[in-house]
């Protein structure tokens, strides 16, 4: 089965999404959370929290794993700014439920999720992250 | 006799009527337009130049990487409606008639569609040069450290400093990235930014280059990203593998070394101490991001400062090099603010300089995949919605006009990238592979290529004009690419008259070396 029906309609739910950013129960911006290199106040706000924030998934960096980096912006990868992938500051990192199902990383999702920040090293991947959701879904 | 040329007949004929409009213009129903009195302004101020025959003591460089004809456009419309107007008739600060200007075609010996290191080889040295390596002449070749020695080209730079002037680069990028390691550097392959293959011996990195270059006195102030390649594995994000400390080299022999804005605002601007300042690991930071780091209007003016104590003179180059990293995103907002951050450092270095003995250059080295579309009104917002054109008065209406399958679309979009409307088909659980197209007969069997589908979704102009908005691409690339058209040149100050017409882009080159060095001989 082609998931082009689901996927159509999940780029277009995050878009109806932001036009009503402003209420209470809508997704939060990833960048909200930053200022700067650091966590916003809203971000500081929610920790601990179950929050919505939209994004997109990186290409995974592990199959069948529960981990992936939520980006604000597709993840290009430019072969002449970069000689190697490089990750932009205002990343959140994704501890999902259940192993993760790979979507396009132009395709916009909403992850739900706890909301840390501190330091901490992925056991497998050995990715340093600053922002986590934890005990994720996404779609 | 006249009788029998036809030719000459009608070119008398034709200057008898120009001639006949000139004095009767006043009599026009449209001689009282502002348009009209404008027109003939212009053409005043252009009767009135007077060719700029001086010796260039002073040569600045100024190149926004990917800002070609099409994405100066946009940063046109974008700075005046920034500013509270329609935006297509604003004015950059390089558009007035004081600015002479030629259009400027940008391939590579061996590539239509270029990149940035051997267009920033063609101004730096007057030949063009061959894709992806930097200042090595047309038997080299990419990735070869064999194909090194004895091509090695002379640079702007070397020629600067053999004639008692300074040399200075500030780039947005990283400084051993292509456009500025293009003033000091000789590589075969512009990746190699802190290291070269293990059997390369002909060629030192880049940014041992650099360190070299500031040794023997050609480079005397550097600023930008790319600590990284400076520092060696293991210390604050550094690369290098060797286990080289450039930075504790270069402050070794003198060097003033800076990483934020309060180092940067300590600096000496003493025109003698070499400068080395490096606010990042990696390349500096997008305007519309930028934390603790100079804007480029800030570095250019510290450059300009520091250089200008040299009586003698000096070249610097200033490069906008992340105009280019936000159009490879696919992201047109962080483009054009970058870009019209880098138009503010043309005003700043405009204002800081006389035009009677220094000469500024205003290029790009390649264009992008950007387009336009059609049929927007007065004042459509160039991040956002192509709204009709009025019937009555002047601003766009308030109806975006609609493609064929009903849904609205931007005035600007990419050919390709990652805003592409096509997206991977991806297999559902259970299964293992990507469904393929298999009929076809052309893909191998084992590697088949994925299915991309797809269709525009709904677009509102809040969602178009957002910061992190990806405008809508055709083909897919996880990276939109640059594009073989071609770019303008600006330029005022000694000799930038010679700027005219269609020029192949190693002719930039010519300019400077003429205006710096030959008209005084
Ligand atoms: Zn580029």
């Amino acid at each position: 089965m082609l998931r082009r029906t689901f996927l159509t309609a999940a780029a277009a739910l995050p878009l109806a999404g932001r036009a009503v950013a402003q209420t209470e129960d809508a997704p939060i911006k990833l960048r909200e959370l930053y200022e700067g290199r650091q966590l916003s106040a809203l971000g500081e706000d929610l920790l601990g929290e179950r929050i919505t924030v939209e994004g997109y998934m990186a290409p995974p960096l592990k199959a069948d794993s529960q981990f992936f980096v939520l980006t604000k912006m597709p993840m290009a990868v430019c072969p002449f700014c970069e000689t190697s992938a490089e990750w932009p500051d205002d990343i959140v990192a994704i501890y999902t439920k259940r192993t993760v199902d790979v979507i396009p990383f132009n395709v916009g999702i909403d992850t739900t999720g706890i909301l840390e920040w501190g330091e901490y090293r992925d056991p497998d991947t050995g990715f340093v992250s600053m922002l986590r959701l934890t005990d994720a879904t996404y779609g | 006799m006249l009788k029998g040329d036809p030719m000459k007949t009608i070119s008398v004929s034709a200057v008898a009527l120009l001639a006949a409009g000139a004095v009767s213009a006043q009599g026009l129903p449209q001689a009282d337009s502002d348009w009209f009195v404008a027109g003939e302004t212009t053409i005043q101020e252009i009767l009135d130049r007077q060719p700029n025959t001086n010796t260039a003591r002073n040569v600045i460089l100024m190149v926004a990487d990917g800002n070609g004809v099409g994405t100066n456009y946009a940063t046109r419309l974008f700075m005046g409606q920034q500013e509270g107007g329609l935006g297509e008739d604003y004015v950059l600060p390089f558009e007035t008639t004081d600015w002479a200007a030629a259009l400027v075609k940008t391939y590579n010996i061996n590539a239509q569609t270029p990149d940035s290191a051997p267009t920033a080889g063609a101004m730096n040295t007057g030949v063009k040069q061959r894709f992806n390596l930097i200042n090595l002449g047309e038997e080299a070749i990419h990735d070869d450290c064999s194909t090194v020695e004895g091509n090695e080209l002379t640079l702007l730079s070397e020629m600067m400093t053999e004639a008692g002037r300074s040399v200075g680069i500030v780039s947005t990028a990283r400084v051993t990235h292509a456009t500025p390691a293009a003033v000091y550097a000789k590589t075969a392959n512009r990746n190699w930014e802190d290291s070269v293959p293990e059997d390369c011996t002909a060629q030192a990195d880049i940014a041992t280059q650099l360190i070299d270059a500031m040794e023997a006195g050609i480079i005397d102030l550097a600023m930008g990203g790319g600590a990284r390649h400076f520092l060696p594995e293991g210390t604050d994000g550094g690369r290098r593998t060797d286990g080289v400390n450039l930075v504790e080299r270069a402050t070794g022999l003198g060097a003033q070394w800076a990483t934020n804005t309060e180092e940067f605002e300590g600096l000496t601007l003493d025109g003698e101490t070499p400068i080395l300042a490096l606010f990042e690991d990696s390349h500096m930071q997008y305007e519309y991001d930028r934390t603790d780091e100079p804007s480029i209007s800030e570095m250019t003016a510290a450059a300009i400062e520091y250089l200008s104590q040299n009586e003698e003179g000096y070249f610097l180059e200033v490069e906008a090099g992340r105009v280019d990293h936000a159009s490879h995103a696919g992201n047109l907002f962080r483009t054009l603010t970058d870009g019209a951050a880098f138009m503010e450092a043309v005003a700043t270095a405009d204002e800081m300089t006389d035009d009677s003995d220094t000469l500024i250059i205003v290029t790009a080295d390649h264009e992008h995949a950007l387009a336009f579309n059609g049929y927007c009104g007065r004042g459509s917002d160039i991040t956002g919605l192509c709204y009709g054109i009025a019937q009555e008065g002047i601003e766009h209406t308030d109806e975006p006009n609609l493609g064929s399958d009903g849904l609205p679309y931007t005035v600007a979009g990419f050919l390709n990238g990652a805003g592409s409307v096509l997206v991977e088909q991806l297999p559902e659980e259970g299964e293992t592979e990507a469904p393929t197209e298999t009929e076809t007969g052309e893909a191998s069997p084992e590697e088949s290529a994925p299915i991309y589908s797809g269709s525009r979704s709904e677009l509102t102009q809040e969602e178009a004009t957002d910061p992190d908005y990806l405008q809508q691409a055709l083909i897919p690339m996880s990276s939109e690419t640059h594009s073989g058209e071609d770019v303008a040149v600006y330029a005022k100050g000694p000799f930038a008259h010679l700027f005219d017409g269609t020029i192949e882009q190693n002719v930039i080159f010519h300019v400077m070396n003429h205006a710096a060095f030959k008209s005084a001989e």
